[in-house]
């Protein structure tokens, strides 16, 4: 098992393997960790804002739980662990409001699958933590309830849209969470707040549940402290669902099986177009390190260039924005929303004024959104943007008859500072581009926690092909346990 | 020349559930916003899942109408904002790349003429607005989501019709289509709508929408051809625009168009994955497609020797097909398809009747033999079925309590005809030069046996005691 | 290059009113100019990327109710109906 010294420092800090194991043999109540979360919650919320709202019954099914072990009745897989919920994701009964206005007071009637999953295996949800809103961002600026900050340093952004989840792994506030990835946003804030996170593969876990942004792209995915809590957060929640056609199905996979299996003798494709120009000197630094690294594992890496990464950034927020535009045509302030009375509204305006409660980055894709697609640009915009996704399918396609994995940073910037991009767009959509051509083409990729550099982190990204989590995670598990962090510092 | 186009909306109301959920598809019996779910509502956060029947459904009525279905079938998404829509989208299909819609390039005769099928799509219907007070005064829409997902299918012709008529029987011919293929039931309210297009002389084309029922766009066509004639006269231009029917004054009304400024921005519904429909399910389908009215037809006047009229009543009402096929027998078909045709109709018109109808196919084959065997008469008969319609009682105990016993014993039928002969000495005197007085006779013999008389041998009896006067 | 008046034209498209939100107009420009460089992709050829699924595995015909009550967990809930804006 994975020694990580940086997480044994503080109590809080063990991994959900290690949480297992002291449940099991008695070392820790269910009442007893929760509790300590929910102080540490307390604590540090006011400086990192990782959570929009909190689940007030945690203690206290943290404490039927204990009643079912001491009764020695069935317990579920999860045995109780904290673990927080994207406040996109729907979970029945809690409030959640996709850190916008537009959805302030909307609880959904029912719960997304993945949170059913871990309800049914008795994970505790801890609280709904913070978005960028509708998941549209790459730092949690843009959510209606405040930015979500750093651990690692307050004054810088955590990455997004998944900030929230990211934070309160990182800080110890849970154990795992569950976050959403469109573009990177469950890689982004994983690399940003140094702990682990996953984009599976598309279809290979239910989006039902899941407020769709970009539904041809996007996928719940687990951020954890180590690879294989990821591993284990995975199991439970993938899976063939009949609430989401687009699910496919992954038979007996066990993916928390032969993590140690190594990488001697795989092939990785280093991603030349995302380690040239454009690379802060830290983190192309951070990669030429981690390449080394995987080379005395025994892996053959090569350099391999996907030139329509050029034009991913352009597919992606064309295709993006125009299924945001649609999925985001039923906030119209009439069914859900915000307190405000339709009586005496012409239809037309009513709508228009609600809308306005949409943030600026909202606002610029849904308007981005209805023009890509709109009569005279369909076939320059978007028309060709869905092309494009194909020929990077392709290129990809290609690459794994070559290699076995491909690697590059998972961004190619260090954090920011909170503020500093946030009147520049465009050049917030350019940080996704190392993230990006996984969604598009559907395989998955994992974030890896790397370097802590002038105390901020770095991570490291692995793909494999479709449906190939398993080797994805081996190489992940290889890669980190050769790492040596140091612990959060707050 | 005039060229008409058809737009119609056809409810799968025969099916169990809506097009992407678990609701209801027949909403006709739920109390308002009773019959939804996070689907069909457009909760954030669900997704839509496609009813594999209705799929089977549309697919057949593509093939019944003679179009191509093929291999795959993909979903998009027409994006619009109004009150019925919980979406504001609306799931449908669209042939953009290819066709991909589940029938395209059909015909179907009529008359001396065939329509074509320009193409075939399933869609979800919105719900239903409904608005409080006059449209001055209104402050508010009210809006029933009941009706929201429930499965159409939308099918669009090409401008091949030339009149109103031809209209007509087209959408008569449809209505039978689908209720015997039982996916829909037309005479529920909303079940068929229609709209049209129509232009005259090469002219503009004007779109006829808010038809109420298939009178009424007969109506509606032709008051719209007028309108255009007029114009036309008058060499005033005819603008291409949309009318609306105004049931109430019978005219069409220019609509101010929400739809001119629309751009649908149709893309692909990605939550529906492209659905394969392998030929071998095209095969089952046709091989379970209930047979069709026309060969129905033929094959009642063929194989039964039924009269063209009577075999046509008969194929083109699923009602009476039905209960022809499970009465009848080789011997007794041509009398069963009589009964039904002649004397059950008076009692079998409206939904209501039918559903309060008591009679089984054994009544109808008893019946058909009893007839047949001359243990009762015809007229017997009608009486019999009016009594088995409402009671359902079985034919023998109907026959010994309203005592329908066929009279043909020969001594006592020769009373009846006395007693009518002394009654009706007019008659009698003029029957022997004049034939028709003849059947008069008969006709009274008939009311005084109550129908009971066998009537070759009465107006045999008659002959005889005509001619020995 | 876009024209404004196509911008605000999508804008009113999707319901949003871009009234005191001018500094939209020029982000989305910016924007859209970056998007133009789809037009060197050389990818004319490409089909589109799609799923598919085949016919047996799509939901049964049945019907299941879901909750009685959801209309009244849905604000604007009046009597038996949803309150919507007036349509002119």
């Amino acid at each position: 098992m994975l020694k990580l010294q940086r997480w044994y420092k503080m109590n809080l800090g063990i991994t959900a393997t290690q949480y297992l194991e002291q449940v099991k043999n008695g070392s820790l109540t269910v009442e007893e960790f929760m509790a300590k979360t929910m102080e540490r919650i307390k604590k540090v919320e006011g400086s990192i804002h990782a959570y929009i709202s909190l689940n007030d019954d945690a203690i206290s099914q943290a404490k039927q739980i204990d009643k079912k072990l001491k009764a020695k009745e069935k317990v579920g897989s999860c045995f109780g662990m904290p673990i927080s919920i994207k406040d996109n994701i729907c979970t029945k009964g809690m409030k959640t409001t996709c850190a916008s206005k537009m959805l302030e007071n909307f609880v959904a009637p029912y719960d997304a699958t993945v949170v059913s999953n871990l309800k049914s295996q008795d994970a505790i949800i801890t609280g709904k933590t913070n978005l960028d809103e509708f998941a549209m961002g790459i730092s949690t600026e843009f959510s209606y309830f405040g930015p979500s900050r750093n651990p690692w340093n307050t004054d810088y952004v955590p990455g997004g849209s998944s900030g929230g989840s990211a934070v309160s792994v990182s800080a110890l506030e849970c154990i795992a969470s569950l976050g959403s990835d469109t573009g990177g946003s469950v890689r982004n804030p994983a690399s940003f707040c140094s702990v682990v996170g996953l984009k599976p593969t598309y279809g290979l876990v239910s989006r039902y549940g899941l407020i769709s942004y970009a539904n041809s792209i996007e996928q719940v995915g687990p951020i954890a402290r180590t690879v294989e809590d990821a591993a284990f957060i995975l199991n439970i929640v993938s899976g063939i669902d009949t609430h989401d056609n687009t699910t496919i199905d992954k038979g007996k996979t066990d993916y928390a099986k032969d993590l140690d299996a190594g990488i001697d003798g795989k092939r990785i494709g280093i991603i030349s177009e995302m380690i040239g120009e454009g690379v802060d000197k830290q983190v192309a630094s951070a990669t030429s390190k981690a390449i080394s690294k995987l080379q005395s594992l025994g892996a053959k890496c090569s350099e391999v260039s996907l030139d329509s990464i050029k034009y991913s950034v352009a597919t992606y927020y064309t295709i993006a924005a125009t299924e945001a535009g649609s999925n985001l045509a039923r906030y119209d302030n009439i069914r859900y929303g915000f307190d405000f009375d339709v009586e005496g509204y012409e239809f037309n305006a009513y709508i228009s004024k609600a809308r306005k409660n949409f943030g600026p980055e909202v606002t610029r894709r849904m308007i981005l959104g209805s023009f890509v697609p709109s009569a005279g640009y369909l076939g320059k915009y978007f028309l060709k943007a869905l092309k494009v996704r194909s020929k990077i399918k392709s290129e990809i396609d290609q690459a794994f008859k070559k290699f076995d994995l491909l690697f590059a940073p998972t961004v190619p910037v260090l954090p920011f500072k909170i503020g500093e991009k946030i009147d520049d767009p465009l050049s917030l959509y350019l940080l996704d581009i190392n993230t990006i051509v996984a969604n598009l083409s559907g395989i998955p990729a994992i974030s890896i926690p790397y370097e802590i550099a002038q105390g901020l982190p770095i991570g490291m990204q692995l793909f494999a092909n479709s449906m190939q989590e398993k080797t994805l995670l081996q190489a992940a598990h290889a890669l980190e346990k050769t790492t040596n962090l140091p612990g959060v510092p707050i | 020349m005039t060229k008409i186009g058809l737009e119609i909306h056809c409810q799968l109301t025969k099916l169990e559930s809506k097009l992407f959920c678990s609701c209801k598809a027949d909403y006709r019996s739920s109390e308002t916003n009773r019959n939804i779910c996070p689907v069909c509502i457009g909760l954030p956060g669900s997704l839509p899942l496609l009813n594999k029947k209705a799929v089977e459904k549309a697919a057949m009525i593509a093939m019944a109408l003679g179009c191509k279905t093929p291999q795959k079938i993909a979903f998009f998404r027409k994006n619009y904002f109004y009150p019925d829509l919980p979406k504001n989208f609306q799931i449908t299909q669209y042939n953009a790349f290819g066709p991909t819609s589940i029938g395209h390039d059909g015909k179907v005769p009529i008359e001396d003429k065939e329509i074509r099928i320009r193409r075939i799509q399933l869609e979800e219907d919105p719900g239903r607005l409904v608005y409080e007070g006059t449209s001055e005064k209104t402050q508010l829409t009210l809006v029933d989501y009941n009706r929201a997902g429930t499965p159409l299918v939308e099918i669009v012709t090409e401008p091949d019709f030339e009149t109103p008529k031809q209209v007509r029987l087209f959408l008569n011919v449809l209505a039978d289509l689908v209720e015997n293929l039982g996916v829909s039931d037309p005479s529920l309210d909303g079940a068929l709508r229609v709209d049209g297009n129509i232009s005259i002389d090469k002219g503009n084309r004007v779109e006829i929408k808010n038809v109420g029922s298939f009178r009424d766009i007969e109506k509606a066509l032709h008051f719209e051809i007028t309108r255009q004639q007029s114009l036309a006269e008058r060499g005033i231009p005819i603008p291409a625009e949309t009318r609306h029917w105004d049931e109430a004054r019978k005219i069409t009304v220019s609509a101010r168009s929400k739809e001119e400024e629309q751009d649908y921005r149709y893309f692909l519904e990605a939550d529906i994955p492209w659905v394969l429909i392998e030929s071998s399910v095209i095969d089952r389908l046709k091989k379970n497609m209930p047979e069709n009215i026309s060969s129905k037809k033929e094959r009642y006047i063929k194989k039964y020797g039924i009269p063209l009229q009577v075999a046509e009543v008969l194929s083109s009402d699923k009602f009476y097909s039905d209960l022809f096929e499970q009465a009848h027998n080789e011997k007794n078909a041509k009398e069963i398809a009589n009964i039904i045709t002649t004397d059950l109709k008076g009692f079998a018109d409206t939904k209501e009747q039918r559903e309060q109808l008591k009679i089984t196919p054994k009544h109808l084959s008893d019946l058909a033999d009893a007839i047949m065997n001359n243990i009762i008469t015809r007229n017997s008969g009608k009486l019999a079925l009016q009594e088995i319609v409402k009671t359902g009682k079985p034919l023998s105990e109907i026959i010994s309590s309203l005592d329908l016993g066929h009279v043909d014993d020969e001594s006592s039928l020769s009373k009846v005809v006395d007693d009518v002969f002394n009654e009706e000495q007019q008659a009698v005197s003029e029957a022997k030069s004049n034939s028709d007085t003849i059947n008069y006779l008969v006709g009274k013999v008939m009311q005084k046996t109550k129908g009971k008389a066998d009537p070759a041998l009465t107006l045999d009896i008659i002959k005889k005691k005509l001619d020995s006067q | 290059m876009v024209k404004r008046e196509e911008i605000v034209h999508a804008a009113n498209l999707i319901k949003i009113d871009l009234e005191d939100h001018e500094k939209y107009i020029e982000q989305v420009e910016k924007i859209l100019n970056y998007f133009d460089i789809l037009d060197k992709a050389s990818a004319e050829s490409e089909s589109f990327v799609t799923q598919e699924m085949s016919l047996d595995k799509l939901r049964d015909d049945k019907y299941v109710p879901f909750d009685e009550n959801l209309i009244t967990q849905l604000k604007n809930y009046k009597g038996t109906f949803v309150k919507a804006p007036k349509m002119v």
